[in-house]
């Protein structure tokens, strides 16, 4: 009799623990809604970015025509608003959405990240300062953490500079002695860093406040074409664009291959040669769909 | 029973086995006495005459012949006992080092028989060809290059294996028997007036010749390689370099990009105008990310061939290519800078026009007689699109003939001509 019970109990744990896996494989996303314009009609050309917070405000960086649109995402709706031109920000790449509304937006052309009210005002640069080394700052991408303090991808020297909403540097974390070229940068809920090398095709990490980056299990070469941005949900599942391969990567936070979402095309659902990626803390996923014009919310079903 | 009757016990046993194991290797085949190899020559008359020759194979003139063959069955051609690279390996484990940094392809694939005859030759180490003759059967291009050379590098002339081991390397690339400079200042004395006159007073001894010279041979003296970055080819190396008499000579006046654009101002200007610029050159290394700072073998100094050298960080769009049904000529061609400008754009992809203006330039027919393409034909897929080459074509191939994303007669055409859909 004790052993029958054994025997049930330890068939019981190995069948939770396949299952657990099961669901982990299974995370997909589910096309909602695509945004083609502003208010007024006019289109999006080649979004880069797309920042979103964890209410209902979503901003496109509608790098073609060299604007910012800015969006409300209500239940399954999204209603456009209108485009922000500002002559400091004549082609956005990435955006980020603060705790207090504020826009920050790195410029590709100038490499400077700048700051906009909720109300689409300038309110200055982000300049990085105060570093121990005071080469240039490139900014290929960058993060905010819940304390609103910016984590800059810095390709100019080869580092992770931590920064004070202001710009101050608070920590300096150098790149790898080994890697293809960073692209973006995500942060876990627990604090964690993760790294894309788009060239190496790899997703490096950072555990919380340490200063040494190295490569997580297993690499992306087949899985990914050229991956260019990386997100983290709040169960700590990393999604990858994969921009080449017009496609989303899904790992475990180890690394491990979990998954690929979407594919090549032009249906709504599909991609072409996407870019940032954003995913809010209900678990919806936007990603700025580059070659069709659009961004594209979707949701993650387990 | 004590210990030591017991420990006895065991090595009894083991120089047993040992003893039978020697003995069988012996004479696994229980061969008359004497007979060995004789009993293979009888049928195998020809290595009678291999047998004359002034190198033979030790297993082969001991007559050996079942260390490397069975003369009964095998899983492998020639009767051999293993597969051809690991027949060698049982005698001659020890010629790729544990660490090796290169390893010679043809050791990697075990075909030993590439350069080695196994059983006789009259070349030294049972060589197939004496010399450089036998790696110029593989190395061509290079054999070919240093032929029409002006000036060789006279070890190379003598013989490849004075400065690359044939099997593999423990210290270097390219089977180098030690990495660069130490190779080279074996010969060339870095402490020699001369040497030191000819470098301008830099302290080269530790730098990477490679980075200015050809190790091989050049058509410019001091086996400069081809192409000269100006500064180096008028001995200029102060515009960049901190002065010679400096502690710390060869750093760099400035870093990366801001080093370059000194001189290159123009186009640095011109780049950074642009609303997208290759990001590598502003990436740490800057442009040397893609170029040599002194010399090099093609044009405008670049590291190597176009083809290899985007593939170095978009492979993905090289395979794409290679996979592809249809060849795109100028990838083939290695010609990445037909459609895209490799510093800086206003177009996605860094390409040097809008789409249909630059598959134009080639596929001129496309401008009389195609397909309804333009800024006033909407995509019926997507209203944000105009339709334009690349709504039914990708550049660097596909698995579809002449680039379509998918298969025109089922899928493609019919994403747009739904009522044609059978």
């Amino acid at each position: 009799m004790w052993n029958l019970l054994r025997f049930l109990f330890f068939l019981a744990i190995s069948v939770l623990v396949a299952l657990e896996g099961f669901a982990l494989e299974m995370l997909k996303l589910r096309p909602i809604v695509s945004g083609y314009g502003d208010t007024m009609g006019g289109g999006l050309k080649q979004p880069e970015g797309v920042g979103c917070d964890g209410k209902s405000t979503v901003v496109v960086a509608d790098t073609g025509n060299g604007r910012l649109v800015k969006f409300i995402f209500t239940g399954e709706k999204l209603t456009p608003g209108a485009g922000i031109v500002l002559p400091q920000l004549t082609y956005p790449i990435r955006l980020q959405i603060d705790s207090k509304g504020d826009i920050l937006a790195l410029d590709g052309k100038t490499q400077r990240i700048v700051r906009i009210s909720e109300a689409g005002e300038f309110k200055g640069y982000i300049d990085a300062t105060g570093m121990a080394n005071e080469s240039p700052v490139v900014p290929r991408s960058f993060r905010i953490d819940k304390n609103d303090n910016l984590y800059i991808l810095d390709v100019g020297s080869g580092r992770v500079l931590y920064t004070d909403p202001g710009g101050k540097v608070l920590r300096e974390i150098g790149f790898p002695k080994e890697y293809g070229f960073f692209s973006d940068i995500t942060e876990d809920p627990a604090g964690n860093l993760f790294l894309l090398d788009s060239v190496g095709r790899r997703v490096y990490f950072a555990a919380k406040g340490s200063a040494t980056i190295s490569p997580l299990k297993g690499g992306l070469e087949e899985n990914a074409n050229f991956p260019v941005s990386i997100a983290v949900d709040h169960q700590g599942t990393l999604l990858v664009v994969d921009q080449n391969g017009g496609g989303v990567v899904i790992l475990g936070a180890d690394g491990s291959f979990r998954g690929r979402q979407s594919g090549i095309g032009w249906k709504e659902g599909l991609l072409r040669y996407p870019s940032q990626i954003c995913v809010n803390s209900n678990g919806m996923v936007f990603i700025a769909d580059r070659g069709n014009n659009r961004i594209q919310i979707y949701s993650t079903v387990q | 029973m004590n210990l030591r009757f017991k420990t006895a016990l065991v090595l009894l046993g083991v120089m047993s086995f040992a003893a039978a194991s020697f003995a069988f290797s012996q004479d696994q085949f229980k061969l008359k006495p004497g007979a060995k190899g004789k009993i293979c020559l009888v049928c195998h008359v020809a290595f009678q005459e291999k047998m004359k020759l002034p190198f033979v194979h030790t297993p082969v003139r001991a007559g050996d012949c079942s260390d490397c063959h069975n003369p009964h069955t095998s899983d492998h051609g020639k009767f051999l006992a293993k597969s051809s690279g690991k027949i060698c390996l049982t005698c001659h484990n020890g010629i790729v080092p544990g660490k090796a940094q290169s390893i010679h392809k043809v050791v990697v694939e075990g075909n030993c028989v590439k350069c080695h005859d196994p059983h006789a030759s009259k070349n030294k180490f049972n060589l197939l060809l004496a010399g450089n003759e036998l790696c110029s059967g593989c190395h061509k291009n290079i054999a070919e290059a240093i032929a029409k050379d002006k000036f060789q590098h006279r070890p190379v002339r003598e013989g490849c294996i004075n400065c690359h081991n044939p099997h593999a390397s423990e210290k270097s690339a390219f089977l180098l028997k030690s990495g660069v400079p130490s190779l080279c200042t074996v010969c060339h004395d870095a402490n020699r007036p001369t040497f030191t006159r000819q470098h301008q007073g830099y302290p080269v001894a530790r730098s990477r010749c490679t980075s200015c010279h050809d190790p091989h041979g050049s058509d410019r003296g001091g086996l400069l390689w081809a192409n000269l970055h100006a500064p180096v080819g008028s001995k200029m190396c102060n515009q960049c370099h901190l002065d010679s008499s400096s502690p710390d000579a060869l750093k760099t006046k400035r870093t990366g990009f801001n080093l370059c654009r000194g001189c290159h101002n123009t186009m640095a200007n011109n780049m950074l105008a642009d609303n997208r610029i290759h990001w590598p050159i502003k990436a740490k290394d800057g442009c040397l990310n893609c170029h040599s700072p002194h010399a090099s073998k093609g044009a405008s100094l670049l590291k190597a061939p176009m083809k290899t050298l985007c593939g170095t960080c978009h492979p993905d769009t090289i395979e794409r290519q290679e996979k592809s049904q249809t060849k795109h000529k100028p990838i083939e061609a290695g010609e990445c800078v037909k459609c895209h400008s490799p510093h800086s754009s206003n177009n996605v992809f860094l390409l040097d026009n809008t789409t249909i203006d630059l598959c134009g330039a080639c596929h001129d027919w496309q401008r009389h007689t195609t397909h309804p393409i333009g800024a006033k034909i909407i995509d019926p897929r997507n209203r944000n699109l105009n339709l334009d080459c690349l709504s039914c074509h990708r550049a660097h191939g596909t698995s579809q003939k002449n680039f379509m994303y998918f298969d025109p007669k089922m899928e493609l055409c019919v994403q747009c001509h739904a009522a044609l859909k059978r």
